[in-house]
């Protein structure tokens, strides 16, 4: 336990100094403006997708060791805390695009993000593939101890999750992230299991546009529109998906 | 060499068919001659997983522009499960070029009450020039089975009141 303690702790020492040192800190730091441009570089050509799906997850298990990415994420990518999403079963090219855009400065918008755009320079293309088919070889999290849901809640976003708004333009959320939450090719997220706490973070900083690295805008227009209130629901929906 | 014999049922229902296929045809030669329907003549090539990335399809060079000769072009791009913008504005009466990339699979457009009927075939351009005649506003439809959303697919063309 206390080796753990002091590896977390080492971990976060080295994920500050690294945000310290960053040039990237430097430059954004106390600024959320949405980049311009493109919202991402990443595009997935048959190359891309190979290149991922190549990946060495017995590597990738390696640096998630080596470069801390435990303290937060976990030893098997279930998140120690809610407040920082857990990677277990999620699809490879949803975490290599994630760690690309940080890296190129397209995905910004909140403290985390600024912590992982330093901690991003340090992985080559490489090191993300081996990371994200590392955490995709696990099935999706049950919640983690401590962190708990609301099923009742949860149950009120059922029409949205199936059925959509048309009036608002907002196609069902299982079209794209599919029934049982483990997302779609190429990238999209699983979101199955995700702590609440992280869910709703996530679709709050896509309604504001403070997160943008969602091509075409797809996910900032359907957030846009939602309340805070039905955010909620899905967070709780999507909590409890795994959780038995 | 003797005739075939082809049974007067038989024969009966050639003559029908025959017809049927004169008036379908018919029927497509007076809307490609009179209003102006017909398959995209125009073949122009795009990588379809890098759309983000070019030039025209590019996020910011989305949308509405007005040419210097009046006419208008509408760059947009379709993607599971909507068509980019989501909103768009044009006048009515006035010539409007429409650009449709596909960002991921094979979709279709569709404007109910105009002659906007295209496919958007991943790897292609689709382009279609018309003249939207009745303001109001219109859904743009997918009409290509895309996937599970499919029927979710649609966004909202604004036409305005013509010339100003």
């Amino acid at each position: 336990m206390s080796n753990m303690y002091i590896k977390t702790v080492t971990g976060m020492s080295v994920v500050v100094a690294a945000l310290m040192m960053s040039p990237v800190f430097a430059a954004e730091h106390g600024v959320t403006t949405a980049p311009k441009g493109s919202s991402s570089n990443v595009a997935w050509t048959a190359e891309m997708v190979e290149f991922v799906a190549k990946g060495d997850k017995n590597r990738g298990g390696q640096l998630n060791q080596d470069l801390f990415c435990a303290s937060c994420h976990g030893q098997v990518g279930i998140a120690p805390s809610a407040n920082w999403p857990s990677l277990a079963g999620q699809r490879a090219e949803y975490t290599f695009k994630m760690l690309k855009d940080y890296k190129e400065g397209k995905r910004k918008g909140s403290h985390s993000a600024e912590i992982m755009t330093a901690t991003s320079q340090l992985v080559s293309d490489q090191d993300m593939a081996d990371l994200a088919q590392f955490y995709a070889s696990f099935t999706l999290p049950p919640l983690p101890v401590g962190v708990s849901f609301d099923a009742a809640v949860g149950a009120q976003s059922k029409s949205i999750v199936t059925r959509g708004d048309g009036k608002r333009l907002v196609a069902p959320c299982q079209s794209c992230h599919v029934a049982n939450g483990e997302g779609q090719e190429t990238d999209t997220p699983a979101l199955a299991g995700q702590t609440p706490d992280y869910f709703i973070k996530t679709m709050q900083e896509y309604k504001t546009g403070a997160r943008s690295s969602d091509v075409y805008s797809r996910m900032r227009l359907i957030a846009k529109v939602l309340t805070d209130e039905e955010i909620v629901q899905m967070a709780h929906y999507y909590a409890g998906l795994t959780a038995k | 060499m003797s005739m075939i014999h082809i049974d007067p049922l038989e024969k009966r229902w050639l003559w029908a068919i025959g017809g049927m296929l004169a008036i379908f045809w018919g029927v497509q030669i007076y809307y490609a001659a009179a209003e102006n329907m017909h398959p995209p003549s125009n073949v122009e090539v795009i990588d379809s997983a890098k759309l983000h990335l070019s030039g025209e399809f590019a996020e910011d060079n989305l949308g509405v522009k007005k040419e210097a000769d009046g006419s208008y072009t509408v760059t947009m791009v379709a993607a599971r499960y909507g068509f980019y913008p989501q909103e768009i504005e044009v006048p009515a009466k006035t010539p409007v070029k429409l650009r449709i990339a596909s960002f991921d699979v094979l979709h279709g457009v569709h404007v109910p009450f105009s002659n906007m009927n295209t496919m958007v075939v991943p790897g292609y351009v689709s382009e279609v020039h018309t003249e939207f005649q009745t303001p109001g506003s219109f859904p743009m439809i997918c009409n290509e089975y895309c996937g599970l959303g499919h029927d979710y697919m649609y966004s909202k063309l604004h036409v305005t009141a013509g010339k100003s």
